[in-house]
């Protein structure tokens, strides 16, 4: 493990504290775990003060059938950066769980405007809500579509 | 007079079933259920011709009538799908990684245009066969078979590959994947492989070249 992703981890931890609720460190990867009510103010600052400066991608998980089972998704952003040339092999994750009754997300469409498509797919893909999203209409999905998101542990697929 | 001269059956049956997400399309559904007969179309071909004639039909009167009987003729017959056999036009579909094999097949080491197998350059309104090149999903079954209704009709389509016989990698489990293209277009030659080797297609090419000929595959 090398010495940057260390510190990039104490940093995090130093300047967050309490807004954090679980974090992994490993390889190549930091991922922290946010409340909704602090993952934009997060945001703003990693992009303000840190230099992660765009989103590689935005995914969601099903925790309802994972192994510590709970009725909720997870939403993971994956940073990355430019302008620091220490943290060019790394990745950073910042989540945040909401409940899969009905899930709904703030968009960080204005602190990032690269996860403007991946939202949408995220939205389609899993029927997360994303507030304040400019587009927020389906992506990938053809517009006959009239079962529930299919990447939801719920969903059979048709099969034949 | 060569307009019922390809299909044995002008009247081809639909061989299975759309996928569940897929029948709420009403345009596809509607435009398969154009090419079946209708119960009562059916009961009048078997009144008026026989069982064994179903694929006879009588509206043009008299000069149908002769020229139907003139190209049933055998060498008449033979001649006309010896044409058809040594000149095919492919459509161009792309739809999945089996086109990579597809264009390997036309490179000049295979060379399929000694027998027939033209470049697919054309027009979809002057093409004979379309190969489906892979896996077919959802939205790219409108298309499949919008390329294939605008085909004129002695039609011929080669599925390629596992995903376009059966779903293949993305079989059972798939949201958008068309679990084998027979759902949607009738198929005369599948090829198996994933994807097939330009060895394997130009096999199925041969054999289709032999179901033109001679009505079925020696």
């Amino acid at each position: 493990m090398s010495t940057t992703i260390e510190a990039l981890a104490d940093d995090l931890s130093a300047k967050f504290g309490q807004a954090i609720k679980s974090k992994i460190v490993d390889k190549k990867i930091v991922k922290i775990e946010v409340g909704r009510e602090d993952i934009t103010a997060v945001a703003k600052y990693l992009r303000d003060n840190m230099g992660w400066d765009h989103v590689k991608a935005v995914t969601a998980i099903d925790l309802s059938r994972a192994t510590k089972k709970e009725d909720r998704l997870e939403v993971i952003y994956h940073l990355g950066t430019y302008s620091r040339a220490d943290c060019w092999g790394l990745d950073l994750a910042i989540s945040c769980r909401v409940e899969k009754a009905s899930p709904r997300m703030t968009s960080l469409t204005d602190i990032w405007p690269s996860c403007e498509f991946h939202e949408r797919e995220a939205f389609e893909m899993f029927g997360i809500v994303f507030e304040n999203h400019p587009n927020l209409k389906r992506l990938l999905l053809p517009d006959y579509w009239s079962d529930i998101p299919p990447l939801l542990k719920d969903y059979q697929p048709p099969g034949r | 007079m060569l307009r019922y001269a390809g299909s044995v059956l002008p009247i081809r049956p639909k061989s299975g079933l759309f996928g569940l997400h897929l029948t709420t399309s009403k345009n596809i559904v509607e435009m398969v259920e154009e090419r079946e007969a209708t119960p009562l179309e059916r009961d009048r071909i078997l009144r008026e011709d026989s069982v064994g004639r179903v694929d006879r039909r009588r509206e043009g009167g008299e000069l149908q009538l002769i020229t139907y009987r003139f190209r049933n003729f055998r060498l008449i017959r033979y001649l006309v799908n010896w044409g058809r056999m040594a000149s095919l036009f492919p459509v161009h579909l792309t739809t999945a990684c089996c086109s990579v094999e597809f264009a390997a097949t036309h490179s000049s080491r295979y060379d399929p245009e000694r027998f027939g197998w033209l470049p697919a350059t054309g027009s979809l309104r002057q093409s004979d066969v379309v190969v489906v090149e892979g896996t077919v999903t959802s939205k790219m079954a409108q298309r499949v078979r919008l390329i294939y209704d605008q085909m004129p009709d002695p039609k011929w389509v080669i599925a390629m590959g596992a995903c376009a016989i059966s779903g293949g990698l993305y079989a059972k489990d798939s949201y958008n994947v068309i679990q084998g293209i027979d759902d949607i277009v009738p198929v005369d030659v599948y090829v198996p492989g994933c994807p097939p080797r330009p060895e394997t297609l130009f096999e199925g090419i041969l054999l289709l070249r032999e179901k033109i000929l001679y009505g079925r595959a020696l």
